[in-house]
């Protein structure tokens, strides 16, 4: 099927010459769940990897290019709401910190969850927000809500600089348990993902879940141990609790950045099943709907 | 060798429709909303069709024949409700160049980004950023946000981008009329040169003239069917044909009673032989024959020219006239230069209150070299330096 590009001098004028000796044959069809498709979906989500990078840069430079206040922003956000909490929680109320300063502790969890927050709220829009581009050019559709999770991610990375210093201040010192992020935030970027690519196709066709979004946002941080600590939550409801994947991310997090504290294991292993099953799931459903995504749209 | 195929591909819309009798009850609203019925629109029905490797298949149709969705089926954009669409090789859609473009970043981080939105490496844009930068002229403005772009600017940077793509299969809209003339014909250029280069091209157009001169062969698409396929001048005859037959088609006798009426409309070149086609910048004579029932009416007569998308192009008309006896007559228009642009129209003629709703078609070719809306019948000659002063006198008198 694929013949030789010999023919074919890749392109006129001084041009590169083809790097692929061959012709990738490339067949379109009513869409339908297939292993062989789902293979091929991946593949071609490999082809577009430049575009993935390209876009994903793009996303953290456009984001802060206009503001005056630029990267900084990616701290101001966890850092107000850190302290409008720390004003609530340890002045009006009193909210146990589990012996950390409660501005820190309220900090540490803050930093993932506004990461999973700006991701999942921006991201689920970026199907919508991008109509223009998605009706009227091919490309994995995914890669659009997957750069705003890698936005989330640098965001997280510039605000942590800050939870280092407040850790210095505070005179907190991380003990080697602090590799446990890695795997944390890990199982949280793949749960984002998950979440922000299922959100993303369904807002297209239902934009109802862009307008439930601020609402939802704000419940799920009430029911994630952020504001408040993981054993501040009565024992007869943790089992039903701990199936929130967020548990897991927020409270290990700040466990073993900034108490040194071993993670809740049963939790963060709860997240990343979720998150393993998750994924897959919402990928095939996502690539079910992008079909007639630029129909709709 | 084949480098494209659609194997009976249909692409079914389904169109949403809600109740329009208004109500005020919110609930009774929300209940309508949920209820909304949907009607099936098959924008393509069944179509077939190869295109061979170095081939440039035109596709030509009315708006709303299905051209566009077939550029959308084949870039991907869109997938068929049944039937295979094959591509060999890697495709690039020339289509809305610019569309991904973001206003806050640099001409040179907008060629990274619209280049690898449409499928390029970065490694390949690296190698041709400087083919592309000369392409659209933007050197000096290669760091400055692209908000800062003029429109033509923007768009010539966009087809640069574009017409730069490494593929194997082109597809062209209509993004030829971009830019100022001399873009233009620089985009054209560039689009022979790629065929030479032995890559296939699908290109769809309202341009009949374009088809003409850039395919090897043509499709012709009506309701989402493919209703001819052959030489793109075969195909365009017929398309016309076609045109002129919907307009029987849709055409309405005038139910007003009218003291005269048109009895036929012939077209005619310098020689006085009967066409339907001629070039911009050929002489045209159009033979209105009327007939008169009742006396006196005081009329003109009329030809209009509208386009297949019913815009009205031009228009020839007599002075009111007092017809003051029952008769027969033929009036006779004379445009020394055709100035029409390019394609096909539709022609209305009416006398008092008889009036023939796109009676006929009529189709303008390709012939003098114009660019913009329409040909300016012109004459050109270099003065001399003494006549200048004469001139110059002239004006400064009047």
């Amino acid at each position: 099927m694929a013949s030789s590009n010999a023919l074919n001098p890749g392109g006129i004028g001084g041009s590169v010459a083809s790097g692929e000796g061959k012709r990738r044959v490339k067949i379109i069809r009513a869409p339908s769940l297939s292993l062989r498709e789902l293979w091929q979906s991946v593949r071609a989500l490999v082809e577009y990897r430049d575009l993935f990078y390209t876009l994903s840069a793009h996303r953290i430079k456009v984001r802060y290019k206009q503001s005056r206040l630029g990267f900084a922003w990616a701290i101001v956000q966890p850092f107000a709401l850190m302290l409008i909490y720390t004003l609530i929680f340890s002045i009006v109320t009193r909210m146990p910190s589990e012996g950390t300063p409660y501005a820190v502790f309220a900090y540490a969890a803050l930093l993932p969850w506004t990461s999973f927050s700006n991701a999942l709220t921006s991201g689920t829009n970026s199907l919508v927000s991008h109509s223009h581009l998605v009706t009227k050019v091919y490309f994995p559709r995914e890669i659009l809500p997957a750069t705003y999770v890698v936005a989330s991610l640098f965001d997280l990375a510039v605000g942590s600089s800050v939870l280092a210093l407040m850790m210095l201040y505070y005179k907190i010192v991380p003990t080697v348990l602090i590799l446990w992020a890695v795997p944390i935030i890990t199982v949280m970027t793949v749960f984002t993902l998950g979440v922000t690519l299922i959100l993303s196709a369904l807002q297209v066709y239902f934009r109802d879940i862009g307008m439930a979004m601020p609402l939802l946002m704000q419940l799920w941080l009430f029911a994630s141990p952020v504001v408040y600590p993981l054993s501040a939550v009565p024992a007869w409801l943790y089992p039903v609790y701990v199936l929130n994947p967020m548990v897991g991310v927020t409270e290990n997090f700040r466990r073993v950045i900034l108490q040194g504290m071993a993670p809740d294991l049963r939790a963060l292993a709860v997240a990343a099943i979720v998150s393993a099953v998750l994924l897959p799931a919402s990928y095939i459903l996502f690539k079910r709907l992008e079909a007639t995504l630029a129909d709709v749209v | 060798m084949i480098d494209l195929r659609f194997d009976r591909v249909s692409k079914r819309y389904r169109i949403r429709h809600e109740d329009s009798a208004p109500t005020r009850n919110p609930l009774k609203r929300v209940l309508k909303r949920l209820r909304a019925h949907t009607e099936d629109f098959w924008a393509v029905r069944d179509v077939s069709f190869e295109v061979r490797r170095g081939e440039a298949l035109g596709i030509i149709g009315h708006n709303g024949a299905g051209k566009s969705t077939i550029l959308k089926l084949l870039s991907n954009i869109t997938t068929p409700t049944s039937g295979e669409i094959m591509i060999n090789g890697r495709l690039a859609a020339l289509i809305e160049v610019g569309s991904g473009f973001h206003p806050e970043l640099t001409g040179r981080e907008n060629i990274f980004l619209s280049g690898s939105i449409l499928g390029m490496k970065r490694h390949e844009i690296e190698a041709k950023l400087d083919q592309i930068v000369d392409f659209a002229g933007v050197n000096e403005f290669l760091d400055t946000p692209v908000k800062r772009y003029s429109s033509g600017m923007y768009l010539r940077l966009g087809f640069a981008i574009a017409a730069h793509l490494d593929a194997d299969v082109l597809l062209l809209d209509e993004v030829l009329a971009v830019g100022d003339a001399n873009f233009q014909s620089k985009c054209l250029q560039r689009v022979r040169e790629l065929r030479e280069s032995g890559k296939t091209i699908v290109f769809i157009s309202h341009d009949l003239g374009a088809v003409e001169r850039l395919c090897d062969r043509a499709l012709l698409m009506e309701r989402g069917r493919l209703i001819a396929e052959g030489s793109p001048d075969e195909v365009i005859r017929e398309y016309q044909r076609k045109t002129a037959d919907l307009a029987a088609l849709t055409g309405r006798k005038s139910d007003v009673t009218s003291g005269a009426e048109i009895v036929s409309i012939s077209f005619h070149n310098e020689k006085g032989d009967s066409v339907s086609s001629l070039q911009t910048g050929d002489a045209l004579i159009v033979k209105v024959r009327y007939r008169v029932h009742r006396e006196p009416v005081e009329s003109s007569v009329e030809v209009f020219f509208y386009t297949p998308e019913g815009e009205l192009a031009s228009q020839l008309f007599t002075s009111k006239n007092v017809f003051a006896e029952r008769s027969e007559g033929c009036v006779e228009f004379y445009c020394p230069e055709l100035g029409l642009s390019p394609g096909i129209y539709l022609i209305d003629t009416t006398i008092d209150k008889d009036w023939k709703f796109r009676c006929a078609s009529f189709r303008v070719d390709p012939g003098k070299r114009f660019r913009g809306r329409f040909y300016m019948p012109h004459t050109w000659r270099f003065v001399e330096e003494m006549e200048e002063a004469t001139n110059e006198r002239i004006f400064a008198r009047s």
